[in-house]
C-alpha cells in the first residue's frame, strides 16, 4: 500500500471512531456514501465505476469531508481540509481502495494564503471547480493537469479577482520522486458568485508523471507545458463553463476545447440539466466526446445523477447512475 | 502493508463509517463569504482580524429551537436551504483585541434558485451593511445597487419583527414598509431579501447576541 493510501486508511479509521469530539464550533464534517453504476455499450457491460477502471473518481464508495478551523482570540490562523473515501475497487486486487483527496492544511497570513498537502493545482476550471461528487469529467479527468497533487501553493484574493501559485509533484493521486514537479499559476478576473462571471488565465510547466489513480503508467517523468483560458457565466438560471488549453506533452502538441452548460429547473434548482461536448488532442490524435448529465436533488442530503457520455474513440456510449449522500454529523 | 491486512482494515473502516452512517442527523449547504478577507476589510474597514464560527440548530437546540425560531420568523423552515442542520457560518470581527461586529449570511430561495444575503452587524445587532452575495435575478442590478442595501442599515431585529414574510406587510407601518422594491416585476425576489434578512438577524440573535432581542418578540 503506498503512503497515501495509508494516510486515506488512517483517516478513514479516525473519521469512524472521531465525529465525537468533531463537534466543536470550528469544524465541520461530512459523512458521503455513493453508489455508482455504469453501462457501456462497446463492451456491452456493467461496471461499477463511472468512467475509467483505473481511475480514482466516482465508485461505489462511503468517505468523509472534514474542515477544521485553527483560531487565535481575535483571528483565524488556519484551516486544515482532509477527504478521503474509501471505494470498491472491482478492477482491483485488493477490492477496496482508500483514496485521500483533501489532505492539506491553509496557513492564513495577512497577506497571502499558503498551502501544503494534497489539494487542487493552480491550473484552469478544475482548480476552482468542485467535480468531488460529479458525474461529467472535468478538465483534470480527461488527462489535462490533476484534480488534486502533493506540494504546496500560495493563493491571494483582490477586490476583482484573484491570483493562486502551486508546486506540486506533478503526480496526482499518488506521491513519487522522481525528479518530477509542476508549477502552475492562475490568474482570474470576477467572483462567479459575486459577479455571475469569472475568467482565469492559467500557465503551467514541469516534469510530470503519467499516473492514472495511484497507478504509474510510466516510470520516468517527461515535460508537459500548458497555457490555458478559462470562463464561467452565470445568467438567472443557466450557467456555461468553458476552457481552452493548449501546451505541449512529451514533445508532442495537446489542445483542449472543453464545454459545459447547465440549466437549472424546478423549485431551489432541484433538478440540472447539462450538457458537455469536449474536442481533444493528445498524442497526435483529435478525441472528442459529448456528455449529457442530470442532477436531482431528492432533498438537501441526497442527490441523484444519470450521465451519457459518447466517446468518439471508443465508438461507444456510457450510461452512468449515481446515488449520492453527503450528511454532517 | 500485506494485501490481506488492507483488506482487514478496510473492511472494518467500512464497518465503522456505515455504523457511523446510521447515527447521523440531516445536513446541507452552508453560506461563506467567497472571500472573508475582502469582504470583512470592506464591511470593517478598521477591523484587524476576524474569527470564524460554525453553529447549526441542530447543535444547539435541535426541533425545539428549530420551532423557537420558526415561531420568531414567523414562517416554517422549508427546502433546500432552512434544515436543522445547515451550519450557519458566523464571522465575528476585531479591531486589536475588541470585537466591533459581526457578519452573517443565509440562503434563500429566489426566483432561479439560492439567493443568499449577508449582513454585517455591530456588537449590539444594528445592521451595518446589507448585501447579496450570489444572487440571479431579474433586477440582479438594481437589487445589488449601495441605494438597496442602505435602506436597511440602522434597523435591527426589533423592526423586523413587525414584519410578516408570509404576507410581506408590516403592522402598523413602520421601517421595513419603507425599504422600496426597486423592481415591482421582482416581488418575490424582494420578498426573499426581507425574509432572508430577517431569518438572518434572528440567528445571529440566538446564536450570538444571547438572544437579546426576544424582548421584543410579541408571538
Amino acid at each position: 500500500m503506498t503512503m497515501p493510501k495509508k494516510l486515506a486508511a488512517a483517516a478513514l479509521v479516525f473519521a469512524a471512531v472521531a465525529p465525537g469530539v468533531l463537534r466543536a464550533q470550528g469544524t465541520l464534517f461530512y459523512f458521503e456514501l455513493q453508489a455508482v453504476g455504469a453501462y457501456a455499450t462497446d463492451t456491452r457491460d456493467f461496471e461499477l465505476f463511472s468512467l475509467m477502471p483505473d481511475d480514482v473518481m466516482q465508485k461505489p464508495s462511503l468517505g468523509f469531508d472534514l474542515v477544521r478551523r485553527f483560531s487565535g482570540r481575535t483571528r483565524d490562523i488556519g484551516v486544515l481540509a482532509v477527504q478521503a473515501r474509501l471505494a470498491y475497487d472491482n478492477e482491483g486486487e485488493g477490492k477496496l481502495e482508500p483514496q485521500l483527496y483533501n489532505a492539506y492544511f491553509r496557513l492564513k497570513t495577512k497577506t497571502f494564503n499558503f498551502w501544503a498537502g494534497h489539494n487542487r493545482p493552480a491550473l484552469g476550471i478544475s482548480s476552482v471547480l468542485d467535480s468531488h461528487a460529479l458525474l461529467l469529467p472535468a478538465p483534470a479527468m480527461l488527462g489535462f493537469g490533476f484534480d488534486r497533487d502533493w506540494g504546496v501553493g500560495m493563493e491571494r484574493d483582490f477586490p476583482s479577482g484573484s491570483l493562486a501559485v502551486s508546486l506540486t509533484t506533478g503526480s496526482g493521486m499518488p506521491l513519487h520522486f522522481r525528479g518530477n514537479y509542476l508549477v502552475a499559476a492562475r490568474l482570474s478576473k470576477g467572483v462567479l458568485a459575486r459577479d455571475n462571471y469569472s475568467v482565469g488565465l492559467s500557465l503551467a510547466h514541469g516534469d510530470i508523471l503519467d499516473t492514472m489513480g495511484y497507478d504509474l503508467v510510466m516510470d520516468e517523468p517527461f515535460a508537459w507545458d500548458s497555457a490555458g483560458l478559462d470562463a464561467t457565466y452565470a445568467w438567472r438560471n443557466f450557467e456555461t463553463r468553458a476552457e481552452i488549453l493548449l501546451g505541449r506533452r512529451d514533445d508532442a502538441g495537446t489542445f483542449l476545447l472543453f464545454w459545459r452548460t447547465g440549466l437549472a429547473l424546478l423549485e431551489e434548482g432541484r433538478l440540472k440539466v447539462e450538457a458537455q461536448p469536449v474536442l481533444m488532442r493528445r498524442a497526435g490524435a483529435w478525441e472528442y466526446s459529448l456528455g449529457s448529465g442530470l442532477t436531482y436533488l431528492f432533498n438537501a442530503d441526497l442527490a441523484g445523477r444519470f450521465m451519457v457520455l459518447y466517446d468518439g474513440e471508443r465508438r461507444g456510449a456510457r450510461f452512468v447512475a449515481q446515488l449520492y449522500y453527503y450528511k454532517g454529523i | 502493508m500485506r494485501n490481506s491486512n488492507a483488506k482487514a482494515l478496510a473492511a472494518a473502516t467500512a464497518g465503522a463509517l456505515l455504523t457511523a452512517a446510521v447515527l447521523l442527523l440531516h445536513a446541507a449547504v452552508g453560506c461563506d463569504l467567497n472571500d472573508p478577507d475582502r469582504d470583512v476589510k470592506r464591511l470593517f474597514p478598521g477591523s484587524t482580524g476576524y474569527k470564524t464560527l460554525y453553529v447549526s440548530i441542530a447543535k444547539r437546540g435541535g426541533d425545539e429551537l428549530q420551532k423557537k425560531i420558526e415561531a420568531r420568523l414567523g414562517d416554517k423552515f422549508t427546502g433546500l436551504f432552512e434544515t436543522a442542520d445547515v451550519p450557519y457560518t458566523m464571522y465575528e470581527v476585531y479591531k486589536g483585541a475588541d470585537l466591533i461586529g459581526y457578519i452573517h449570511g443565509v440562503n434563500q430561495k429566489g426566483t432561479y434558485g439560492g439567493i443568499q444575503v449577508f449582513l454585517a452587524l455591530d456588537t449590539s445587532g444594528t445592521i451595518r451593511g446589507f448585501y447579496f452575495q450570489k444572487l440571479t435575478s431579474r433586477a440582479a442590478k438594481a437589487f445589488r445597487a449601495l441605494s438597496f442595501g442602505e435602506q436597511f442599515q440602522g434597523l435591527s431585529l426589533e423592526d423586523f419583527y413587525k414584519y410578516d414574510v408570509v404576507s410581506g406587510t408590516e403592522d402598523p407601518a413602520g421601517p421595513i414598509s419603507r425599504i422600496k422594491n426597486p423592481d415591482p416585476g421582482s416581488e418575490k425576489d424582494f420578498r426573499a431579501a426581507l425574509r432572508a434578512a430577517k431569518k438572518n438577524l434572528i440567528l445571529v440573535d440566538e446564536f450570538l447576541l444571547g438572544n437579546a432581542h426576544l424582548k421584543y418578540f410579541k408571538g
